[in-house]
């Protein structure tokens, strides 16, 4: 019954999907999520500095990194019958337009408390250059009666 | 989308707190808003997330949560959803610098959602101002569907 948690070490690697960043997928993220901060969509605007930062241009919504990072996470955790309980987040480098990205997981730890068990994972997203574009760390629990 | 979301976000630029006014331990005004099937699908399809949780009923019915579900990540249109268009995180520029979630239950299409939110620090470092963000959402039977705590970088 609980084999596959057993069995986990730290070291387990996780691979997420691989996201194609374009100008349509930008836009259609601001559908989606109802941020439409014209960091995402005013290249002109985007011109100009923000206090130190310049960022020459548009630049994809962070949180479409915490979106991938998540499916990744819940395509995991859903084919074990876990859940995925937290994540945390950061941003390193600014994604744009004609880049790819993909996250990865890798297991670091795993803990059984009174009630339940659970795993921690260590989370990156990196674009085509190998760059890490972001940062993170995830729980996923995996109850009495999952896998 | 709400009927009446602005997606021009310098309209209320004039309206919107900036750095200096934001209290720490405040409220923020927020609106309640009813989650559809149809915007939890195009959130799932903007980060191409097609699992059947999301999109098919018999698969989700049989599934543990007896139903169709949202992803946990839902909160990122939850955020914009319940707040108003005067709020200062439509402030153009603001910059997301970093997010922690906690997940307790799956929001649902149908669901009514309520956002608690409120500003729980606010500092300088490198020159940059910084918000801590905090907030919760739950659902129309009171349950907290997930907690969280952001940081953005504020416009100067």
């Amino acid at each position: 019954m609980s084999e596959f948690f057993d069995t986990l070490a730290a070291g387990y690697r996780i691979e997420g999907p691989e996201f194609v960043v374009s100008r349509e997928s930008i836009r259609a993220f601001c559908d989606a999520s109802l941020d439409y901060n014209p960091l995402h969509l005013d290249d002109a605007y985007m011109q100009g500095s923000f206090g130190k930062t310049n960022f020459g241009g548009v630049i994809m919504h962070g949180m479409t990194n915490f979106g991938l990072i998540t499916r990744m996470l819940t395509d995991w955790a859903y084919s074990q019958n876990a859940v995925h309980r937290r994540l945390e987040t950061r941003w390193i480098v600014p994604v744009k337009p004609g880049d790819t990205i993909r996250p990865h997981g890798r297991v670091k730890s795993k803990l059984v408390t009174a009630k339940s068990r659970w795993v921690v994972i260590d989370i990156e997203v990196r674009n085509q250059r190998g760059e890490q574009v972001a940062t993170g760390e995830a729980l996923v629990e995996f109850p009495p009666d999952a896998a | 989308m709400p009927q009446d979301f602005e997606t021009n976000f310098w309209k209320d630029t004039g309206r919107r707190k900036i750095w200096d006014d934001i209290v720490p331990g405040e409220p923020r005004i927020t609106i309640p808003y009813t989650l559809t099937l149809e915007a939890i699908q195009r959130y799932c399809r903007a980060v191409g997330d097609l699992h059947p949780l999301y999109f098919d009923e018999q698969y989700a019915r049989r599934s543990r949560y007896g139903g169709l579900i949202a992803p946990p990540s839902i909160h990122i249109l939850l955020m914009f959803a319940c707040t108003p268009a005067d709020d200062w995180m439509r402030s153009p520029g603001t910059v997301n610098a970093g997010q922690s979630w906690s997940y307790n239950c799956p929001a649902r299409p149908g669901d009514t959602i309520t956002l608690q939110a409120r500003a729980l620090d606010k500092f300088i470092k490198r020159e940059r101002l910084f918000v801590v963000h905090d907030n919760v959402f739950f659902n129309q039977h009171g349950d907290v569907i997930c907690s969280g705590r952001g940081w953005t970088i504020r416009p100067m």
